[in-house]
Parts: C-alpha cells; sequence; structure tokens
C-alpha cells in the first residue's frame, strides 16, 4: 500500500510517502505558502511523488493535516455569522461563562467580548421554547418571526447562520425546522444546527462551538472543496481525509460540515506520531513530547490510547468548542524561548520566543537576546558546525555573547552556569506539565516511555526523563517528521453523542432510551463508515457513558462494554465509572448514585498501521565512521558544571544493535540527541534509539 | 492541661527568621515558585471538580492553598478573589484554641467570622502537615457551603445575631490522627438542609488539601525542608518588594471618596455610608473606613479579618499591579499583604462587636474597593476605572421537595459589569472585582430545580456614556414553578456607578416581582426568605458601570456601533454623544454630528 501524509503548518509543509511494498520511506519539505495553499500542497506532492518515483494515482491512502481553520479562528477572519436564538437569550455567547480569565485586574478584555464570533447586530431571537426534562414544546416555534430573522441576516450580508435554541438536544424539532426555513430562503447558505453539531447539554457551550463552526465554516470548505479538485484532476483517486483534533480522520466531505473538528489537529498529529513511534519500538505505555522552536506538546497516553479533554475544557484560544479533543498540553517552551532576568530580578525562561525571525542570537539574524537554542550551543550540545546538517552553520561566538551580556552579569554566574541554569528552568516546565497530565491523573510514570520528538526534543529528553523517573527514552528516526507520520498512523473514526441523564441504578435507568439512543448512534456511525467504503471487519463500534456522581458538576469517560444494554450492563458502567474516579481524584463512592449525563460512540473504520521501514544491521560496537568527533560538552554533575570530553555520533550511519555509551551527543540531519553519562542508548531495527537509565 | 506551643517550636526551627534563603541558587528559587503554584491549583481542580453544588463546581467559589504555621500564604489558587487572602485568618483563628494539640492526620474545619472566618458559609478545611514530627504548616481549602441551617435556606440577612446564621465550628477536628469523628460528622449533617451536599462538599474539601499536603512533602523529599520553606519565604520577600515599589510611585498623601449603601436588610429608607480614605506614605498604604456607618443591626455586617482585610490587599494588587499590565509573574503570597494595613473603628459596619451578625458582606467590601479605585483616580488615571457594578447580587431561589423529604436550593451570584478605562470600554455582564465565579448554565438550572429561566441577555437600556462607555449589565427572570422561598444579598438598586473625568454614571440594579404585568412590584436590594408563589417570575438587572471621559469626546462610530449592536438609542446618540444617525442607509449623518458636537463646546 502506498500512502501519503501530508502535514501544512505554519511555517512549513512536511510531506511523507511509505510504500510498504518495499518498505521505502520518502519525506519532502518545503516552505509553506502564503498564498494559495491548495496549489502549493498539489506541487509539494507532486514533487514527493516523483522522488519516490511513483505518481499520485498510484496512491491509496491520502492523509491531511490542517491548520486551515485553526487559523481563521486564531487571526479572527472568518464569516459574517447570524446567530438564531431562543426569545431572551440573544447575549449567550456575549456572556460567555461570566469568569474573567485574570482575578487582579481592570485593564483586561475579554476576548469573546473583544471579537465576538457574532455580531450582537446579528444575534436575532424568536419565540420558541422546549422545556425539560423530556423536550415538550411550551411555546411553539413562530416561524414567521424566524423567516423575519433571516430575511435581516440575509439582507446584512451574513454568509453562514448558527440556529441554536434552548433545550435543542432534548427535542431538536425547532432547529430542524428552521434549517428547512432557511434552505428554503437562502439555499446557498452555510447552515448550522446545534443539535447537529454538539447535542449536548450547557448552552453556552453548544452555542460557541455551533458559532464556531460557522465561523470558520465557509472558508474551510471551500479550502477542503478546492484541494480535493485539484488532487482529482492530477489523478488522485483515493478519498481525502483530514485529521481532526480527536487524533482520528474523517473524509473531506464530513470535515465541510464540521470543520470545528479539526481546529486542534495539528497537535493530535504528533500525539498519534508518538504513540505509533512508541509503539513501533515496543512501548505502549508513552508519553509524548514534540519539542518545536516556540511550544512544547505533551501527551499521555496509557496503553497507546488518547486520553480527552473534558468537554468544558476544550477551547481554541477564547473559544470553547464542546468537540472531542486529544489531550496535548501545549506549553510555551522550545528552542526559541528566551532567557532572561525580568524586572524583578527573576530568571526566566519563556514563554516568549524569538520565533524563526529573527530566532536565536546564533543564527546570526538579528537576534539578541539569548534563547534556549543559544544555552545549548554555549553548552557544546549543539555542534555551531553541523546545525541542520552543515546547512545552517551557527555562530557559536554570537550565542556566548548573549549569554554573556544578558545573563552573566545580572545573575552573577559564569556563561556554563547560566545556561545550564536556563535549561533547567526550561526542562522543569516541562516536567511540571507532564506531571499534570500523568501523576495527577493517576499514571506513575515510572510505567512508561518517554517518547522524544520535534527538532528540540531530543535535547532535553534524558533531563526531563530523570526527574520524572520515566525509565526509557524513546528518540524517532526522523523526530522533525514525527507528526507527518501520525498522520499515517490514524484510524478514520466518527464520533456521536447525545445527552441522556438518566441514571444506572434500575429504579433510575431508562434502559428503553439508553438502549435506543445507543442504537441510533451506532447505526449513524456504521452508515457513515460504510459510505466510507469501510468493510463490516474494518468498524469497530466503542461506546462511552460520560458519568458523573448525582449532584456533580463535571463528568468523566466512562468505557461501556459491547452487548445488551440491560441491567448488567449498567453494573459495568458504573464500577468502570467508578474507577475512573479514583484514578482521577484519588476517591470514589460506590455507594452513591451515577448519573449517565452523555452517551458516545465512536465508530472508527481501522487502517492497517504503516510499518516503519527497518535498517542495516550491526553489533553492539558503533561502526568507526559514525563517531565523528569528540567535543568539549557541560553537564550538570549533581549540581556542579563538568566539562566533559564527549563523543558525536552521525545518526545516519548508526546500525540496528549498536550501543552508545553516555556521556554522548548523536547528531542528525533534523535535531540532536544528548546522552548524560547516566544513560545509554540501543538503536532497534527501525534505527530508533532507545535510551535507558545506568 | 497546657500544651507547647507547636507554634513557637516550629518558628524556633523553621521560621523566616531561622530559614536562611540568602544561599538558594536562582534556578531553585524559579523551579519550586512554580511548583507551589502548581500544587495551589492542583488543589482548586481536586475540589471543584468534585464537588456537589453547583456554586462550587460551576461558580468555584473557592480557595485552596498551603500556608506555613502562623498562617503565612505560600501559594494560593487564583480561584474567586473572595477567598484570596482570607485563608491565612482562618489557621490564625483556629490556632487560637488548637495550637499545641495539632496532630498528624487531623482535619480540622472552621467558620467563626470572630476568629477569622469570612462568613460562616465559608467552610474552612486545614489538613496539618507533619516533617519529622513537626507540624510545619497547614494545606487548606475554603469553600462557600450551600446551607449551614440558617433561619432560612441559603441566603440570610436578616438575622439577630451570629448565632442565627447557622452552626458555628470554631476549630473543631472532624478527623483526630486520621479517625474521622463520627459524632461531629452526624452534627454537619443534621444540622443543614442540604445534608448530602455538604458531606461531598466537604469530601471534596478533605481530598484537595490532603492533595496538597501530599504535593509539598514530596517537594520537600526532593528538595530538603530548609530549602523549601526558604524558597517560600523568599518570594513572600520578593512579592512584598514588588508591591511597595508601586506604591512608592504614588506621591504621598490622603485620597477620599464615599458612597452609600442602599439599607441594612430591615431599615429599608436608612442607608449606609462608605467612608474610604486611602493614606500613602513611602511605601506603606493604609486603607481606612474611619466614617463609615455604624454597625447594624441584621446580617450586613463585615467581618473586619476575613472579608475587609482581604478587600483591600485585592484592590490594592489590582490597581497596583494589573495583570493585564504587568509582564513579570508575581505570586500571590503572604508578601502581597504585608504593605497593607486597614483601619476601621470597632463598633463600625466594616469592624463589627460580637455577636453581630456579618453572613452579606460582599455588597459593602465591593463598595470600599470602588471608592478606593475612585479617591485613587486623580493620581493614576490610566490605572483607575470609572465606577463598577461593584455589589453581588446573590441569590438563593429553594423550597421543599415533599417527595424526597429535602430542600432544594440554588444559590446564584449575578454578575455585574466594569466602568469605563481610560483607553477602552468597560467590560460587559461579567463578574465584577471581588467576584470571579462561573454562572450556572441556564439548561442545568431546569434540569435540576423546578425553575424555568425565561430571561438571561444584556439589559436593554444603556450604560453610563462617556468617550469610554461602561460596560453593560443583564437581565435574568426566573419563573418559580412550584411554591418555594427567594432570597437575596445585593445592593446598588439606589446609588448609580459614579462617571469620572467627564463621564456619566451608570444604571443601577433592579429587582422585580413579576415584571411586565399589572402585578409588577419593585424589590429591594436585600430578602430573607420571601414566600413566592408558583408561576412568580423574579428579575434581576445587574448595574451597568459609568463612563470615563466626556460622552461628546466619543469616536462616532463607536456610537454608530452601539446603536446597530441596540446599546444605544438614536435619541441618546444624538443627546448624550451628539452624533447624529441616520438610521435608514444606518450611517452617521457627519454635518449634522459636527454641528451637534460644536453647539455643545460653545
Amino acid at each position: 500500500m502506498r500512502r501519503i501524509g501530508v502535514d501544512i503548518g505554519g511555517t512549513h509543509t512536511d510531506l511523507v510517502l511509505i510504500d510498504e511494498a518495499n518498505g521505502d520511506l520518502v519525506v519532502h519539505k518545503v516552505p509553506t505558502s502564503v498564498g494559495d495553499l491548495a496549489a502549493a500542497a498539489l506541487s509539494g506532492v507532486e514533487e514527493l511523488c516523483a522522488k519516490a518515483g511513483t505518481s499520485l494515482s498510484e496512491i491509496e491512502h491520502f492523509m491531511h493535516g490542517t491548520t486551515v481553520a485553526t487559523n481563521i479562528a486564531l487571526e479572527h477572519n472568518g464569516a459574517r455569522v447570524g446567530l438564531i436564538t431562543t426569545d431572551g437569550f440573544r447575549d449567550i455567547l456575549h456572556i460567555a461563562r461570566h469568569k474573567r480569565p485574570l482575578t487582579f485586574s481592570l485593564q483586561l478584555d475579554l476576548p469573546w467580548q473583544s471579537f465576538p464570533l457574532v455580531q450582537r447586530r446579528h444575534r436575532l431571537t424568536v419565540p420558541e421554547r422546549i422545556v425539560g426534562p423530556n423536550g415538550r414544546v411550551e411555546r411553539a416555534l413562530d416561524e414567521e418571526a424566524l423567516r423575519d430573522a433571516v430575511r435581516r441576516l440575509v439582507d446584512d450580508g451574513v454568509e453562514a447562520i448558527a440556529v441554536c435554541f434552548l433545550m435543542s438536544f432534548l427535542n431538536p424539532v425547532h432547529e430542524k425546522r428552521a434549517g428547512e426555513i432557511i434552505a428554503e430562503m437562502a439555499p446557498e447558505m452555510f447552515v448550522c444546527l446545534s443539535h447537529e453539531v454538539v447535542p449536548l447539554y450547557r448552552e453556552y457551550e453548544r452555542f460557541s462551538t455551533t458559532a464556531l463552526n460557522a465561523y470558520v465554516g465557509p472558508k474551510t470548505a471551500a479550502y477542503l472543496e478546492g484541494l480535493a479538485g485539484i488532487l482529482g484532476d492530477a489523478g488522485l483517486r483515493s478519498d481525502l481525509r483530514l485529521m481532526q483534533s480527536s487524533g482520528a480522520a474523517i473524509t473531506w466531505q464530513a470535515a465541510q460540515k464540521q470543520p470545528v473538528s479539526l481546529l486542534m489537529s495539528g497537535p493530535a498529529g504528533g500525539l498519534i506520531g508518538g504513540i505509533w513511534a512508541g509503539r513501533q519500538a515496543g512501548f505502549d505505555n508513552v508519553i509524548t513530547l514534540d519539542v518545536g522552536g516556540t511550544s512544547a506538546d505533551i501527551g499521555v497516553a496509557p496503553q497507546g490510547r488518547l486520553q480527552f479533554k473534558h468537554l468544558l475544557d476544550t477551547q481554541l484560544g477564547p473559544y470553547n468548542a464542546m468537540v472531542p479533543m486529544a489531550e496535548v498540553d501545549a506549553i510555551g517552551a522550545g528552542g526559541g524561548s528566551i532567557a532572561y532576568v525580568d524586572s524583578g530580578g527573576q530568571f526566566q525562561v519563556g514563554p516568549r520566543s524569538a520565533g524563526a525571525d529573527p530566532g536565536p542570537c546564533c543564527y546570526g539574524k538579528g537576534g539578541v537576546e539569548p534563547t534556549a537554542t543559544d544555552c545549548l550551543v554555549v553548552l557544546g550540545r549543539i555542534d555551531p558546525a553541523r546545525f541542520l546538517g552543515g546547512r545552517q552553520p551557527l555562530d557559536a561566538a554570537k550565542a556566548i555573547a548573549a549569554v554573556e551580556g544578558k545573563l552573566c552579569g545580572v545573575l552573577g554566574m559564569s556563561g556554563h552556569r547560566a545556561a545550564l541554569g536556563a535549561i533547567k528552568i526550561l526542562t522543569h516546565s516541562m516536567v511540571q506539565a507532564i506531571e499534570v497530565n500523568s501523576v495527577r491523573k493517576g499514571y506513575d510514570p515510572r510505567d512508561f516511555a518517554l517518547v522524544a520528538f520535534g527538532g528540540a526534543g531530543p535535547l532535553f529528553a534524558v533531563d526531563i526523563a530523570r526527574a520524572l523517573g520515566v525509565p526509557t527514552v524513546v528518540i524517532p528516526p526522523a523526530p522533525g517528521l514525527t507528526s507527518a507520520l501520525g498522520l499515517l498512523a490514524s484510524d478514520v473514526a466518527y464520533d456521536f453523542s447525545q445527552t441522556l441523564l438518566t441514571g444506572t441504578a434500575p429504579e433510575s435507568a431508562d434502559l428503553e432510551r439508553l438502549s435506543a439512543a445507543f442504537a441510533g448512534l451506532e447505526k449513524r456511525a456504521r452508515d457513515q463508515l460504510r459510505a466510507d467504503g469501510f468493510p463490516q471487519a474494518a468498524i469497530r463500534i466503542e461506546r462511552i457513558a460520560e458519568c458523573r456522581y448525582e449532584g456533580q458538576g463535571y463528568e468523566l469517560r466512562a468505557p461501556t462494554p459491547p452487548g445488551p444494554i440491560d441491567e448488567g450492563f449498567l453494573g459495568k458502567v458504573r464500577s468502570a465509572f467508578d474507577a475512573e474516579h479514583d484514578r482521577e481524584y484519588g476517591d470514589s463512592s460506590p455507594d452513591k448514585p451515577v448519573t449517565i449525563v452523555n452517551i458516545r460512540v465512536v465508530g472508527t473504520g481501522s487502517i492497517p498501521r504503516a510499518e516503519m521501514p527497518g535498517i542495516a544491521e550491526g553489533t553492539a560496537d558503533c561502526p568507526p565512521a559514525a563517531l565523528s568527533s569528540r567535543s568539549a560538552v557541560v553537564f550538570d554533575t549533581d549540581g556542579e558544571v563538568s566539562v566533559v570530553d564527549t563523543p558525536r555520533y552521525d545518526r545516519d550511519r548508526l546500525l540496528a544493535g549498536n550501543v552508545i555509551q553516555g556521556p554522548a551527543v548523536i547528531d542528525q540531519m533534523d535535531s540532536t540527541t544528548v546522552l548524560a553519562a547516566d544513560t545509554r542508548a540501543v538503536v532497534d531495527r527501525h534505527g530508533s534509539l532507545i535510551i535507558t537509565f545506568i | 492541661m497546657a500544651h507547647r506551643s507547636q507554634i513557637a517550636e516550629t518558628e524556633a526551627k523553621y521560621g523566616p527568621a531561622w530559614i536562611d534563603h540568602a544561599g538558594i541558587d536562582p534556578v531553585t528559587l524559579r523551579v519550586l515558585g512554580g511548583a507551589f503554584n502548581a500544587v495551589a491549583k492542583e488543589m482548586a481542580h481536586v475540589l471543584y471538580r468534585m464537588s456537589n453544588s453547583s456554586i462550587i463546581r460551576e461558580s468555584e467559589d473557592l480557595g485552596c492553598g498551603l500556608f506555613d504555621v502562623v498562617g503565612r500564604e505560600l501559594c494560593e489558587s487564583e480561584t474567586s478573589p473572595m477567598h484570596i487572602g482570607s485563608i491565612p485568618f482562618y489557621v490564625r483563628g483556629f490556632m487560637e484554641k488548637l495550637d499545641g494539640t495539632i496532630e498528624d492526620g487531623d482535619v480540622i474545619i472552621h467558620n467563626h467570622p470572630y476568629h477569622g472566618a469570612s462568613h460562616t458559609p465559608d467552610f474552612g478545611v486545614a489538613t496539618p502537615i507533619f516533617h519529622d514530627g513537626v507540624l510545619i504548616g497547614f494545606a487548606a481549602a475554603t469553600a462557600h457551603l450551600i446551607d449551614i441551617g440558617a433561619a432560612a435556606p441559603g441566603l440570610n440577612i436578616d438575622l439577630i445575631d451570629l448565632f442565627a446564621e447557622g452552626t458555628l465550628y470554631n476549630g473543631v477536628k472532624l478527623f483526630s490522627a486520621g479517625v474521622r469523628n463520627e459524632e461531629v460528622w452526624s452534627i454537619l449533617r443534621d444540622s443543614v438542609r442540604t445534608p448530602d451536599m455538604n458531606a461531598s462538599d466537604l469530601e471534596a474539601m478533605i481530598a484537595a488539601t490532603r492533595r496538597g499536603r501530599d504535593r509539598f512533602l514530596a517537594l520537600i523529599d526532593s528538595y530538603g525542608i530548609e530549602t523549601v520553606l526558604g524558597t517560600a519565604y523568599y518570594w513572600m520577600d520578593y512579592s512584598e518588594k514588588r508591591l511597595r515599589a508601586e506604591i512608592a510611585k504614588i506621591p504621598d498623601g490622603s485620597y477620599t471618596a464615599e458612597s452609600w449603601l442602599d439599607h441594612d436588610g430591615r431599615n429599608w429608607d436608612t442607608p449606609l455610608k462608605v467612608n474610604v480614605t486611602v493614606k500613602v506614605a513611602g511605601d506603606d498604604i493604609t486603607i481606612d473606613l474611619t466614617g463609615s456607618a455604624d454597625e447594624v443591626e441584621t446580617g450586613f455586617n463585615v467581618p473586619f479579618e476575613g472579608s475587609l482585610k482581604v478587600a483591600c490587599y485585592y484592590i490594592v494588587r489590582t490597581l497596583l499591579l494589573d495583570q493585564a499590565t504587568t509582564e513579570d509573574f508575581i505570586p500571590q503570597n503572604d508578601g502581597i499583604f504585608r504593605p497593607v494595613a486597614v483601619e476601621a473603628p470597632l463598633g463600625s459596619i466594616f469592624n463589627p462587636r460580637f455577636p453581630r451578625a456579618c453572613f452579606a458582606r460582599m455588597a459593602q467590601i465591593q463598595r470600599v474597593i470602588d471608592c478606593v479605585i475612585r479617591a485613587m483616580a486623580p493620581v493614576m488615571p490610566d490605572r483607575v476605572n470609572a465606577g463598577n457594578s461593584a455589589t453581588v447580587m446573590s441569590v438563593s431561589y429553594s423550597g421543599f421537595d415533599a417527595a424526597k423529604g429535602q430542600y432544594w436550593v440554588c444559590v446564584e451570584v449575578n454578575e455585574g459589569s466594569y466602568g469605563a478605562r481610560a483607553t477602552k470600554d468597560g467590560l460587559d455582564a461579567v463578574d465584577n472585582l471581588m467576584a470571579n465565579t462561573r454562572n450556572v448554565p441556564c439548561e442545568e438550572i431546569e434540569l435540576h430545580y423546578p425553575l424555568r429561566v425565561e430571561r438571561y441577555e444584556l439589559r436593554p437600556d444603556s450604560p453610563g456614556a462617556g468617550t469610554w462607555r461602561g460596560g453593560v449589565g443583564h437581565v435574568r427572570d426566573m419563573r418559580f414553578l412550584t411554591d418555594g422561598f427567594f432570597s437575596c444579598n445585593g445592593d446598588r438598586l439606589n446609588e448609580p456607578p459614579f462617571g469620572i473625568f467627564g463621564g456619566d454614571d451608570g444604571r443601577s440594579g433592579r429587582v422585580v416581582c413579576n415584571p411586565d404585568t399589572p402585578s409588577a412590584e419593585d424589590w429591594p436590594s436585600k430578602a430573607s426568605g420571601r414566600r413566592i408563589a408558583a408561576g412568580d417570575v423574579i428579575r434581576i438587572m445587574g448595574p451597568s458601570g459609568a463612563g470615563y471621559g466626556e460622552p461628546r469626546r466619543r469616536d462616532p462610530a463607536r456610537v454608530l456601533d452601539d446603536w446597530r449592536d441596540g446599546l444605544v438609542s438614536l435619541d441618546e446618540a444624538r443627546s448624550v454623544y451628539g452624533v447624529a444617525i441616520d438610521p435608514t442607509r444606518a450611517e452617521i449623518d457627519q454635518a449634522e454630528t459636527t454641528a451637534l458636537r460644536s453647539d455643545a463646546a460653545e
């Protein structure tokens, strides 16, 4: 099978092609164009195919990761959206949860008020009301008022309409009717009905998700349509599929209707790539660490399973979007993070970043503030002559001057000590973020392997693993391309959910409703996957019950068994929930009544995993040619600065089975791995470095 | 039996006078400083995610942190500002009684407002932290319990004394050396209307404090106690130094402002004066409430330590180290409190004498803050804002569910709005100043209580006009579906938020029973357990913020935007802002606007 993954990021586009027939992995990297994204993607793909000696028509699987929708939301250049909502509730999006992001401030802004998804003039209300608990119509929809509202919005030139009625998750009859009327009056309009986008309770979050979908919708849909067309014209016969925030793929046609599900797909791709790389190296329990120039993305995947954010925490920038998002924590720590002494005399590193321009001082592009990369140059860990395989020599003198000029004097430290300190502060911020996502959620880091990638991940991985007590570090063969490879390691999956609010005890459970609801969602998932062309055998249906103890306000996801929905089923849901609660909070109450708030069905169409190509085998001793040089590298030995004469290896020349004893540095085109004296690395059959502590 | 003082023992061994932080390197200081804040945050996360009552889990009306043995704050979660800085007084309060008797495994509960508590419903839970057999501090949390067995369900104001506020716990051990005191537990449950909810919330608080203790001990394990406590004291000194540097920039002198509260909840025609004098001398600042009203006969008094002082710490930090304009991270800890002195004569509404009731205090302290801002406006025009809603309308809707044999109580914290700033409009419909809670979703309310939310949006009238306008308040209509009770603790239905530098005043709030009907009736800002019949509607309108600067200097394009968004009328655009709008073309009539504005100039 030939597969292509295309990951279009902010600054560059990574393209990968795996040909499983001959085990080839072909990679290509081009700058992301600012103009016609689709045309630029096509030329990158054609170059990739040419490199691999194949053509687009021979590609059986085409995956795409895009930040198009994300950028629209973050740059505030989405569609002009109209909102039609229930009389009396015009400003739900404006009031949000009435909580300020800052505690101690009079001068703050509320981003959802400064950059509204829908301006107040385009938020119109109509008489209608559905009420709980069973979705009774208390006030019929005033269709004349609705037509009037649509007319006003159309006259005002809106490009998308979101329809958000209170309690529509219990009974969508009014939203459906509104959808019909809009379709009749404005057939070209991009319409989003809240019960279709996210049929879950909590009006602000549902309205916001729906409005955000409308906001990014028209442009994203047009981009996908254009890309699919241009690829089809160029000969692509397989489906174009997209990575979602949940870490699973959907077809481009489905993504057009639900672009809100693409918003956090970038970090999810990295996580999937890290899980895949870990699994290829034989590790299922992984912590992934993707460090680039400005930020570090951290994920925890016990048994290779994604964790999901709580639906009240799923945001893109300031906007809530109640869609499944893989739990990836991003912090402002990367190679470009600036080390500085703040106006109060405190030593800080990041989140401010020198970015790509001017970049670190050693790039010689005008940067004057020392960055993490400069510190690594000062410490001899990055070899200035071999950066990017020697294609971009670095100016070590500038790095040293910046560290000495900006840090040493104020802190009263030597250059080495200041640089070590900066790296320690930076790695500690990553350690803390990993702890929040692991230990504090009941996972013991000692049971995990740390998979480190991105250009800068391998530089910090050993220090981080040691601080966390993680016994093993895995550095995939191509750290800079791990996210793009993640595109080739994902399944297609559709996620359907519904608010239910039923008990799990026999007397409080509504088995009939539960059963019907699961059946309905499962049918939708199966139908969609069949339409995508998956055979019965490749379809997997997973049930999730989002539960809480009666009276609580936050749900936890409890995995639920297949099979008939009866009292035995309820018992299993409840015990699965108790176990989750205990893990998350260190406490459970098996006697307390449990409510199933939402049910969720994930239908997965499995795609055979790509296999990482193998490398040539050798012995425990590295080939002599792999030892490229020796250089002075600075390490922290029990808090003391020690300068160690350290061997440097050329990663491309290492063979499977080679063992490297720290201290050592392993250089490669897109990254550098640092081994401290207490570690040893073994090269596995795919070329991954498996690092353990001695 | 006399106990040896654990405070004295620990202070002699590990107190700031003995622990030397000079030798701790800047990297460790930075790393541990970050770790303290992470612990506080994690504690809060456990508490609000586990708890049952909406006021904790949705409103996040809680605080969590680590404290040394005398109550010096090492770190605190930035949840609700009302709780930030109050816990030290809880610790000092219960240690007056318990010093010498604290054992590892204890859990202490406390809510006595004359011994440091913020007010009776804000329960404090503290878990002591021992190292090598020595008490080194506490992991503690405070949270608002939905009902504590007071005269009326939920909220109370018309109370004869402290004892009518509910059950008082003055440093009571809920656990002794790891064993739960079942008798106390039984009283906790049996003396309140919401026993299950209170029990769950207390369990969440206990879990949060134990989590904090364990995390702190893990830090000590890794870094050693001298380094951990030394770092804690270092950061206190640091935050103090940063705040003092800002105070020193203010010209020395006395700055004053006054304002009037509606009434005390019983004597409806007697407004109550708030008189604020801010005295700046070098790098010290004193907030003096002398000249304010005397203590009142209802529950509308302010606990001096746990509430008034906390408010003063809040506004000094907010004005001088505004998080939106201060780039550096300055941790919240004991150092923030040190430069601030607070004075209020004993027997005044801000320093009542035992056993005066003091259940409802948000309105008063919010007004103190608003007065401090106004007093300082002339010397820091870029840092202040125009008059805020500066109240909190807390409301409880309740009733008795005969089928369950329990009361249902829905407490809601209504939002406010901000006054305009020097370069931007005020914030609309958002929690103001000391309040920073989350609203309860309307759909949540309807699914849990016999209530119907009929309206929740911006209020229809315009906010205070100015070069920059005030924020717009909200309106919320709630219909009872069964008979029940209504209580509220609010204020600012009379005096509106004040405009500054030529800006107009904002709008005061309203409480209306059965609005838009022939029997509509305006109610006062305070109510204690008023009976409500099924079908009745209560409307709450939050105040709208005041304007900053002359309205006729407002950019006409902004006036047009506000008109298009339904926030000002055509008439107001013309008469208040001097902007003529052509409504059919939705454009500004430039010539007429120029004429209107030049007329006004003459």
